[in-house]
């Protein structure tokens, strides 16, 4: 596959620009935003800036340091995203095992529809993927988080709502949270089972539950998110997924890739640099399955 | 009030202008602040998507009295044409049918709950069908240097008083404005107001200009509802996956 690509930032396709950047990169990735280790944040206190509603403030820019969504286990450029068990690999039952197995060795030939990563026809990543992909913005308002992500949108409720029936199933089910100090928890379930963790298969079922930590250094210059997944159906037991983010400011140098802002201009030209994300679609601009690829040959 | 003095009529007009104006002005829901704070999950109960003109009831959609102000959307003639063709190739070219960004203004009267997350630097629209947020920047910042070609738009908006007053630029020429093929080109240039008519009714007016395809700037006015249903919340609407769900079956096997 060429990685001739004609990046135009304003114009993305980024599911396209996914695939036509294989695993392992190509060597043009710049490293000024990346880490090859964990940087792990303890739950506890929030001693920073809080909302009117006792929110700790979190509200920015974010992005994941390590790994992206080709591989989820793989450990060449940094560890695991699986941080339990320590093998950093998912206790699949076999035939679970089997079938991810089954899907990451189509991936590059999907003689069938299903061999299609789905994430590639913009669909919604998941709880965690959206993680592991390109950066992404959090927004806070009275019992509400909301996340904007490159392909998908969560709004986290805080209030005592009750959950969606278990009937409605979808691709990054419905989420319930609350605060215990500088850490989100937040219980994430109706799950359609749809879709995969990485391009390597990896799997879970519709009848998994979901509880994320999301804990927020004190600093604010970092966050670590932790998942812990639930199957029966699935799994022999409960893993879970480790993946720090870095916040995005003004100040941070642009990699082109993983934590694309841009600039505000302000009419009074003394204002606070500030950043913004611009719009983020995904499904409007996608082509057929490497599309990229034939466009820039 | 003395009414003996003035003519009744004047009288109890000027009585009921005073008390509509402070239930409408002193009820409604402010910031912190003190700008109106439109948060909440809010829908149109018209049925402007099926039509902006008025127009009778057909087989894929209800009927309208219309939203457009003095009835008929001022296109060029050569628009006219493309016009009737989108809508004779409505049910396969409908950029909605494929789950695509509405744009703006379809997105605020597509018959789908949105939700308006408010903060003091921006109005978050975030719309249950394609599950899409867009941006309206409050912070006294200036459109990004185009042309850049947004499914929404780009929005900044200021407070005039109690209505907020967005400047859209900067569009695609992908998107429609209703099911009935009204369209638009990369020219669009759209002024939104939103203000409330009572705590639980927003009055949405738009203003539409692009010389490529309008003589003229045109109205359009909606008013949106909100919803007070007890636990109302907006679900994942993410339709774009449809055409593929059925190759993603649950895994199972155990």
């Amino acid at each position: 596959m060429t990685t001739f690509i004609r990046f135009k930032p304003l114009l993305l396709k980024p599911l396209a620009l996914a695939l036509a950047i294989a695993a392992p990169f190509a060597g043009a990735q710049q490293d000024n935003f990346r880490e090859n280790t964990l940087h792990v944040v303890a739950a506890g206190a929030w001693n920073g800036p809080v909302l009117a509603d006792g929110q700790p403030d979190v509200q920015g820019h974010w992005s994941n340091t390590i790994g992206n969504h080709n591989d989820f286990t793989g450990t060449d450029r940094q560890p695991s995203r699986i941080v339990d068990p320590a093998d950093g690999q998912v206790p699949f039952q076999d035939w679970a095992r089997a079938k991810a197995e089954d899907f990451a060795a189509h991936l590059e030939n999907p003689i069938k529809p299903e061999y299609v990563e789905p994430f590639a026809r913009c669909s919604p990543g998941g709880p965690s993927k959206s993680f592991m992909w390109h950066g992404y913005e959090i927004r806070q308002y009275t019992d509400k988080v909301l996340f904007i992500f490159d392909s998908g949108t969560r709004l986290i409720h805080l209030d005592d709502k009750p959950a969606l029936p278990e009937t409605v199933k979808l691709w990054n089910g419905d989420s319930r949270g609350h605060w215990e100090g500088n850490t989100l928890v937040v219980d994430v379930n109706n799950h359609n089972g749809k879709a995969r963790f990485g391009r390597s298969g990896e799997f879970v079922s519709g009848n998994a539950t979901v509880q994320e930590r999301y804990s927020f250094e004190n600093g604010g210059e970092y966050l670590y998110y932790q998942a812990t997944y639930t199957d029966p159906s699935v799994l022999t037991r409960p893993f879970t997924v480790g993946i720090p983010s870095k916040r995005i400011t003004a100040a941070t140098e642009q990699d082109g890739w993983n934590n694309i802002t841009f600039p505000v201009t302000f009419a009074d030209a003394s204002h606070a640099p500030d950043i913004e994300a611009w719009e983020r679609t995904c499904v409007e601009n996608n082509g057929n399955h490497g599309d990229v690829a034939v466009e820039g040959s | 009030m003395n009414c003996v003095r003035s003519s009744l009529y004047k009288c109890v007009s000027l009585a009921l202008a005073t008390l509509l104006a402070s239930s409408t002005y002193a009820d409604i829901p402010r910031t912190q602040s003190g700008h109106p704070d439109f948060s909440g999950i809010w829908q149109t109960l018209s049925a402007a998507d099926s039509g902006l003109e008025a127009h009778e009831s057909r087989p894929d959609a209800p009927p309208s009295p219309g939203i457009v102000e003095g009835g008929v959307i001022p296109y060029t003639a050569a628009a006219l044409e493309q016009r009737e063709q989108n809508f004779n190739e409505r049910l396969v070219r409908d950029p909605a049918r494929q789950c695509f960004s509405l744009g703006t203004p379809r997105g605020i009267y597509y018959p789908e709950p949105f939700e308006i997350l408010q903060r003091e630097r921006d109005v978050t629209v975030l719309f249950q069908f394609s599950h899409r947020p867009r941006t309206i920047h409050t912070n006294d910042s200036l459109h990004p240097e185009g042309p850049i070609g947004f499914w929404f738009g780009d929005s900044r908006a200021k407070w005039e008083g109690d209505t907020l007053v967005v400047d859209v630029a900067d569009f695609n020429a992908d998107t429609w404005l209703d099911s009935a093929g009204n369209f638009h080109s990369d020219q669009l240039h759209v002024t939104e107001r939103w203000h409330f008519i009572d705590e639980n009714t927003l009055q949405y007016d738009a203003t539409l200009e692009d010389a490529a395809v309008y003589t003229k700037p045109w109205n359009l006015s909606v008013q949106l509802h909100r919803h007070r249903e007890p636990n109302f919340q907006l679900i994942e609407n993410t339709c774009y996956t449809h055409d593929y769900d059925q190759y993603y079956p649950v895994p199972s096997g155990g």
